[in-house]
């Protein structure tokens, strides 16, 4: 019996190399979509909320592989400029040699290639990569090989520039210390009590702003306890719009939006003994999947998707840096701290408070600068529905444009309980700001 | 030839017949006891783990002879079932008899059970704790009356006892000594606080969840909680109660156990009705999670002592993929910001110092983990005179798991909870099992105690709750029951029989207290002790036989046994056979007792100096935490201050104190005058207020007949080339004080010391440092000064150590002094002073490298033999730290990842295999690029030996650095050679800094002090040592018998100092005020 099977094994296999070879005479290109892409990036995005990823950390799984990606593209592209020369220290890749190299495999493949060097559960990228290696080698062995050999040569030099952005230096300096003396200063808040998240982000290597600090906004308004001053009356703004919106309820348009924009990666919830995370995507993560959007609703073909995302990751990747430059100088304390110690100890904000010190909010300047990016490229009033949640259990919204998503995605903080409106507002001109420089200073077409 | 093999064969034969050896206890089978008692768990909406906390808490089991036919009987209570009462039929047969007795709850969820004669009318009756009015449950606690005839009446209501909310335990004593039997219901609350919350909020009253203390008023219980100063907030977790008398005052006292942030409780009966919770002033530290505990005299000293259980795994695999400590900042952040006590997640051994505080010794017990643990209970089980300890554990789910948590919870558990408010069984399913084999503790020597549940007994892995123990069988030993989950009762029934000897006491008391609750019962045997008190409420949620036993090993008569009745009268029993149960009953004209007989004579020595003599000196560290920068570093290296000098800075003959300070804070200088100590104001300590001073000495350096000071700098905080580090040498002029140039050094310099090496008349400086800051693991250089009289000149004594503390003698008696010096991750170092070159000859002095975590020396001839002996501090044993010649501490230091920055990896054995102490999260902390990739699940990491977490070719570039003993010791001096001697553990309880030496009387004697609390969670706090005056090596009187008041204090360093002819001792502690007694 067991013979009789494994005969057929063999024939079928033999038979199988016989079709294979007959088909690759006559070989076509490979053919790589925008569609590719895209599920190659949401692959990314799913292994990051799986591995937990914190929203600046996040920042940086997005924008290096798709620097590789357009530098690929652009390299004789009439249309695209390549950034090597335009990003601090980022030098020209080596030049694809051989003619049998298809320049959007290689693209993909330096892109999963760094994806993978950037994750921790490589073995997920491993898995989607290979799946697409076994189609393309299907499709054009000779090409897919002299691609992936390029792809991973380029990967190989992108990295070489990656790494020497401070990042792993960063990994290893001090932690957050807190001062619990100063009452003005950021504490850990409820329930994880977490330590503060990245404190020296802000010593990452910027690629296109002059500094860190560039952008940096005006201070928050001078913390005081008194009834009558700028700030006590920013944090009573806080808890009487949470204490107006719980009382409408869950399914006040408040409550809507401030979980529609939560993205925090983790969200710990505690039952006893019992604990468990709700994880979801980062604010970065959120402005990717509308630039999908946007990208498919143009129908962008592959390089202009690259194009787009790389030029809207650069700009939260500098967001990011700006916004935690400015955290953890002003290292304001979050209002759910305060109210519990002056206001109401049972309060709780409708958002759990991310773990790092309030001043500016990230997803305000994150937000604005990549609807800005995204304006310059698609227009304004470009309408949209926004599903990028859904995965999530969260709603639809429609958006009329990316200046409209971003004014709702940074007064939902507001909402959410854990910021206070100066960090909204100053956080969405610091992120308007560096967007518009960040549109200037890289010339990304001819 | 052939002969001897056929004796061997024959030996051999015998020997595997004969050696059949039963175990200590055999498990009695439902089958053959008729105990078919199960308590079984079904999940239903609004019962199970996600909607109420304490859903695997489980039952409770009573044990009490209901029909007084000396046979006891055993009540199981059932969280969802029908509880079960089981008639004991003698020959360990039981019948179940719960329908015709009428003692089933109608309560929907039972918890606790006591049996107690609570109308005092001889009979046993049963109280049933329930939980109700949340989840649906309804019901009540239930007051089973006793009817005499093997049938019982429920009478809460008529009793005041019908109380319907979340109790976990009640326990039947008299606490304000009027005779009757007043209770205490321990309540848990069942909501867990996103937020801590200030500590205060337990003043806030709760009636659900708060606990109770009910008076009995003519059989009517009154809720008198509030005005007795009984906690009773929406805060109060209480999992385990304890009633003893712990302050020896004859009025009970009463320990709680409270689960999550809540502290525990130490509440001490003020005797006028009225308690007064005094947790911090006399523990350093408790439980976190805490759950069962046990209060019983461990160490035959006359004072209870205390077991506390919580859930800290022993096992790797288990303990590496559950959830760890928490971190410094938060746990200051709790005790400091929101003023709770420090707790930690493990189990807790506190030794009752005579009541003057508790040294808590789980580390050193050999207690500390035993995973999920409900009930403990403490008795002498193999009956040779030592407590033994009993632990029941186990839970059906562990949701502490981290990958659940992290990864797995998200996707599994998130949807239900949104939707339907009820897990599935797949969700559940990827909680790991924690079955776990209980465990029995032999109690040895000296606080020690080993885990013989192997040898003691062949048992299944179960879920284990409730516990009591009891002679089922009337052959003297203890049995033990315990009340599982999903399986039939465990009965342990215990073999000892006659091998070894015991007495068993049971009590005739007054009528209200019939069975004698909180009698105590004190065993004279060759001048030792062993004490008991007869409160019947143990373990978890059970109760246990009223009666007392003592294990006699071989002893055929007993001395003479004290019965201490409530009342405070008692009697004398002389010369007693063993081996019988006693009957003992109250004589109405006994005397009173005076319990200071339990209490030590007043042996004072040091007596506290109210005003301190004018110095109004305090050590402030600043707020810098050395594991914020480097996270794997094993402990603090920034907190070893004050540095402190005593001598005559003004040459006016009288001595006078420097104290150095920390970062920010300047030092000071007390000059001494006729009244007292004025401090001496200058600018330039003002400027050096940056520095940490670690160390300082005063000697005429600059021979002008005047003395002058000299400062060595330190702490972990600043690196490179800073000024901070730079030692300093100061004279005091009548223009002020003037600084002198000296050799630069940028060490963090732990110890100095002046003593003329060269013997030219000049005063030299020893210079020992103990790191080099931000690169811990690095070995700095240490030196002498050599004073060319206007000039010091650096002599170089190499990378010698992590130097802590010198000896200045001169050990092989040629006249010229000698060091030895030892500190952190070394051997003590002989250096022989040939002709003003220092040789390393500690081979000729010690046969073997005795690396330790040395902190301090001192030359002391401790037998009296008339050669020199040396003391050294050391770490202590009572860590997570693990040390012997043959598995020795491990730490590898190395720039492991590559990036720059170097790192120490701390390796402990268990089981002839070495793991990093730290588990991935921290790990990860410093070395993401290693860790992070590699181990994408805690599973994959958990249970793996440090050679498998990291490659060889990581590990084998790293140094490493070994310590073979913890213990603080004796070097003792036999012929020339060195012998290392431990100390007794009740100074290896933390670690001992300093040492003093001061005549006390005519004897010559050495003062040392310890604590220590720069280290991380996992080894909770060094906090249990009060001092140690030792006067030779079996006599070693400890700091709180003889005035110190040095218990939760980090004592960094003695000096004595005489004014007027009276001599003072004056005491630095880290971060605190200085302490100054006078010595009489």
């Amino acid at each position: 019996m067991f013979k009789y099977i494994k005969l057929n094994n063999v024939f079928i296999a033999i038979f199988g190399c016989i079709v294979l070879q007959g088909c690759t005479s006559k070989k076509d290109p490979i053919i790589v979509t925008s569609n590719d892409f895209y599920s190659t990036i949401d692959m990314v995005t799913q292994i990051m909320v799986h591995d937990i990823f914190s929203p600046p950390v996040a920042s940086r799984i997005y924008v290096y592989p798709n620097i590789a990606a357009f530098e690929i593209l652009s390299q004789n592209s009439t249309a695209y400029k390549p950034l090597a020369g335009q990003l601090k220290d980022l030098k020209a890749i080596p030049k694809a040699d051989d003619e049998a190299v298809n320049l959007n495999v290689s693209a993909l493949v330096a892109h999963m290639e760094l994806s993978k060097e950037l994750v921790f559960s490589e073995d997920k990228v491993i898995q989607f990569r290979d799946s697409i290696y076994d189609l393309w080698i299907d499709q054009n062995k000779v090409e897919f090989k002299a691609s992936e050999t390029y792809g991973l040569k380029v990967a190989n030099h992108i990295k070489e520039w990656m790494n020497k952005d401070n990042y792993s230096q960063t990994r290893t300096m001090p932690k957050y210390t807190i001062e619990t003396e100063d009452p003005s200063r950021w504490q850990p808040t409820p329930p994880a009590y977490m330590d503060g998240i990245e404190p020296h982000w802000k010593k990452i290597r910027n690629m296109v702003l002059d500094s860190a600090s560039q952008f940096k906004p005006i201070p928050p308004p001078k913390f005081s306890m008194k009834k009558d001053s700028d700030f006590y009356k920013e944090l009573i703004e806080v808890y009487t719009v949470n204490q107006d919106i719980t009382k409408r309820g869950d399914d006040s348009e408040e409550i809507e939006i401030a979980q529609f924009w939560d993205c925090n990666p983790y969200v710990s919830v505690t039952r006893g003994h019992l604990m468990f995370a709700t994880k979801k995507i980062t604010p970065g993560a959120h402005w990717i999947g509308i630039t999908k959007i946007a990208c498919k609703k143009n129908d962008f073909n592959f390089e202009e998707a690259v194009y787009t995302y790389t030029k809207t990751s650069i700009g939260i990747f500098e967001a990011f840096i700006s916004c935690w430059d400015e955290k953890y100088r002003s290292n304001l304390i979050r209002p759910e701290t305060l109210i519990n110690q002056f206001i109401d100890e049972k309060w709780m904000p409708i958002l759990q408070t991310p773990p790092f010190p309030e001043y500016t909010s990230g997803h305000s300047v994150v937000s604005g600068s990549a609807s800005t990016i995204l304006t310059s490229i698609f227009g304004d009033n470009f309408i949209f529905i926004d599903d990028t949640e859904t995965a999530y259990g969260l709603p639809l919204r429609i958006f009329t444009s990316f200046n409209n998503a971003a004014d709702e995605a940074a007064i939902s903080r507001l909402y959410g309980g854990i910021h206070y409106r100066a960090a909204i507002d100053e956080g969405l001109k610091q992120g308007r700001k560096l967007g518009a420089f960040v549109i200037e200073k890289i010339n990304m077409k001819h | 030839m052939i002969k001897y093999t056929l004796h061997i064969i024959i030996l051999l034969l015998l020997a595997s017949c004969t050696k059949k050896p039963k175990k200590l206890f055999t498990i009695l089978q439902a089958k053959d006891s008729g105990i078919h008692f199960n308590n079984t768990l079904k999940d239903t909406l609004g019962q199970n783990i996600l909607d109420y906390l304490y859903y695997y808490n489980g039952g409770g089991v009573a044990i009490g002879d209901i029909n007084n036919d000396k046979l006891p009987d055993i009540y199981f209570t059932s969280n969802q079932q029908q509880n079960k009462l089981y008639l004991n039929k003698g020959n360990l047969k039981f019948e179940d008899i719960t329908a015709t007795a009428n003692v089933d709850s109608s309560s929907d969820w039972n918890t606790g059970v006591a049996m107690a004669d609570v109308n005092g009318d001889g009979l046993l009756d049963i109280y049933i704790c329930a939980v109700t009015g949340t989840n649906g449950l309804v019901g009540q606690n239930e007051l089973f009356i006793n009817n005499g005839d093997l049938t019982f009446t429920e009478q809460a209501l008529a009793y005041g006892l019908d109380i319907d909310n979340y109790s976990s335990s009640a326990s039947f004593f008299d606490y304000d000594l009027d005779g009757d039997l007043d209770m205490y219901l321990l309540n848990h609350a069942i909501h867990t606080e996103e937020s801590f919350g200030k500590a205060n909020f337990r003043n806030k009253r709760n009636y659900q969840s708060g606990d109770k203390l009910f008076r009995n008023d003519n059989n009517k219980f009154i809720d008198v909680s509030e005005i007795a100063g009984i906690y009773g907030s929406a805060s109060g977790y209480g999992l385990g109660l304890a009633i003893s008398d712990f302050n020896n005052d004859g009025y009970p006292d009463i320990y709680v156990s409270n689960d999550f942030h809540e502290d525990d409780y130490y509440y001490l009966n003020n005797g006028d009705g009225t308690f007064i919770e005094s947790l911090k002033m006399h523990f350093g530290h408790t439980s976190k999670f805490s759950m069962g505990n046990d209060a019983a005299d461990i160490n035959n000293d006359g004072f209870t002592d205390l077991i506390t259980l919580d859930m800290l795994p022993e096992e790797e695999k288990v303990l590496k993929s559950s959830v760890g400590d928490g971190n410094i900042q938060i746990q200051n952040l709790r005790t400091k910001q929101y003023g709770y006590q420090h707790q930690y997640a493990r189990n807790m051994v506190q030794i009752n110092q005579e009541a003057s505080h508790f040294t808590e010794t789980a580390f050193l017990s050999s207690i500390a983990a035993t995973d999920w643990s409900w009930s403990a209970l403490i008795a002498d089980y193999n009956q040779d005179t030592k407590q033994d300890v009993f632990i029941a554990n186990g839970i059906p789910k562990r949701p502490n798991d981290l990958d659940y948590i992290k990864y797995i919870s998200n996707s599994q558990v998130k949807k239900k909870i949104e939707t339907t408010n009820l897990i599935d069984k797949k969700a559940l399913s990827y909680m790991p099992d924690g079955k776990l084999k209980n465990i029995f503790f032999q109690g040895n020597e000296d606080l020690k105690f080993e885990n013989t549940s192997d040898t003691w007994v062949k048992q299944n892995a179960t879920y284990s709750n409730g516990s009591a123990y009891a002679d089922l069988d009337n052959d003297g030993d203890l049995d033990v029951v315990t009340n599982n989950i999903n399986a039939p009762a465990s009965i342990y029934i215990n073999n000892t029989n006659a091998t070894k000897n015991y007495i068993q006491l049971k009590f005739n008391y007054f009528q209200k207290n019939s069975f004698g609750i909180g009698t105590k019962v004190i065993l004279y045997q060759n001048n030792n002790i062993q004490y008991k008190e007869l409160f019947t409420q143990r373990g978890f949620q059970s109760s246990s036989q009223p009666l007392i036993h003592f294990g006699l090993d071989t002893i055929q008569k007993i001395d003479s046994i004290k019965v201490i009745w409530p009342n405070k009268t008692f009697q004398i029993l002389k010369e007693i056979p063993v081996n019988q149960t006693l009957i003992v009953s109250v004589n109405t004209k006994e005397k009173e007792l005076s319990y200071t007989f339990l209490h030590s004579k007043n042996d004072s020595i040091f007596y506290k100096i109210k005003d301190n003599l004018g110095i109004q000196y305090t050590h402030s560290e600043n707020n810098y935490i050395d594991s914020n920068r480097h996270k794997l570093i094993p402990y603090q290296i920034s907190d070893r201050g004050p540095a402190v000098a005593v001598g005559d800075l003004n040459n006016d003959g009288k001595e006078d104190v420097f104290f150095g300070n920390g970062k920010h804070t300047k030092s000071e200088i007390y000059l001494q005058s006729e009244s007292g100590f004025i401090k001496l104001e200058d600018s330039i300590f003002k400027n050096k207020a940056t520095k940490e001073e670690g160390s300082a000495t005063i000697a005429d350096f600059d021979n002008d007949n005047k003395n002058d000071l000299f400062i060595g700098s330190g702490g972990g905080e600043f690196f490179g080339k800073s000024a901070a580090l730079q030692n300093n040498l100061f004279s005091i002029t009548s223009d002020g004080i003037k600084e002198f140039e000296i050799p630069e050094g940028y060490e963090d310099t732990a110890i100095v010391k002046h003593f003329d090496f060269d013997l030219d008349g000049d005063q030299d400086v020893f210079i020992g440092n103990a790191t080099l800051p931000n690169d811990f693991g690095n070995i700095p250089e240490s030196y002498i000064l050599e004073n060319k009289k206007d000039v010091f000149v650096k002599r170089t004594l190499g990378n010698i150590g992590m130097v802590r503390d010198v000896s200045v003698t001169d050990f092989n008696s040629d006249k010229k002094p000698d060091l030895i010096l030892v500190g952190e991750w070394m051997s003590p170092i002989f250096l022989q002073n040939n002709n003003g070159d220092f040789v390393d000859v500690s081979e000729n002095y010690l046969s073997k490298p005795l690396n330790g975590l040395w902190r301090a020396i001192i030359p002391f001839d401790i037998d009296k033999d008339g050669d020199l002996d040396y003391l050294l501090g050391n770490w202590g044993t009572n860590t997570k730290f693990t040390a012997t010649q043959d598995y020795p501490l491990l730490m590898y230091y190395s720039d492991f990842d590559n990036n720059g920055k170097t790192e120490t990896i701390i390796a402990i054995e268990k089981k002839e295999k070495y793991y990093p102490i730290e588990n991935l999260d921290e790990l990860s902390s410093q070395l993401i690029s290693l860790t992070k990739k590699k181990f994408t699940t805690y599973k994959s990491f958990a249970g793996l030996p440090i050679n498998k977490v990291f490659d060889d070719a990581i590990l084998s570039k790293a140094k490493v650095f070994k310590v073979h003993t913890l213990a603080s010791g004796i070097l003792k001096n036999e012929n020339g050679q060195f012998v290392f001697e431990a100390f007794q553990n009740q100074l290896q309880v933390a670690p001992i800094n300093c040492f003093t030496k001061m005549k006390i009387g005519e004897n010559e004697t050495v003062l040392c002090a310890g604590n220590y609390f720069g280290i991380k969670p996992y080894h909770g706090r060094f906090d249990g040592f009060s001092g140690a005056l030792i006067l030779d090596q079996n006599n070693i009187k400890l700091g709180s018998v003889v005035g110190l008041d040095f218990f939760n204090k980090a004592v960094s360093q003695l000096r004595t100092i005489t004014i007027n002819n009276n001599r003072y001792l004056i005491a630095l502690i880290n971060n605190d005020d200085v302490q100054i007694y006078q010595i009489k």
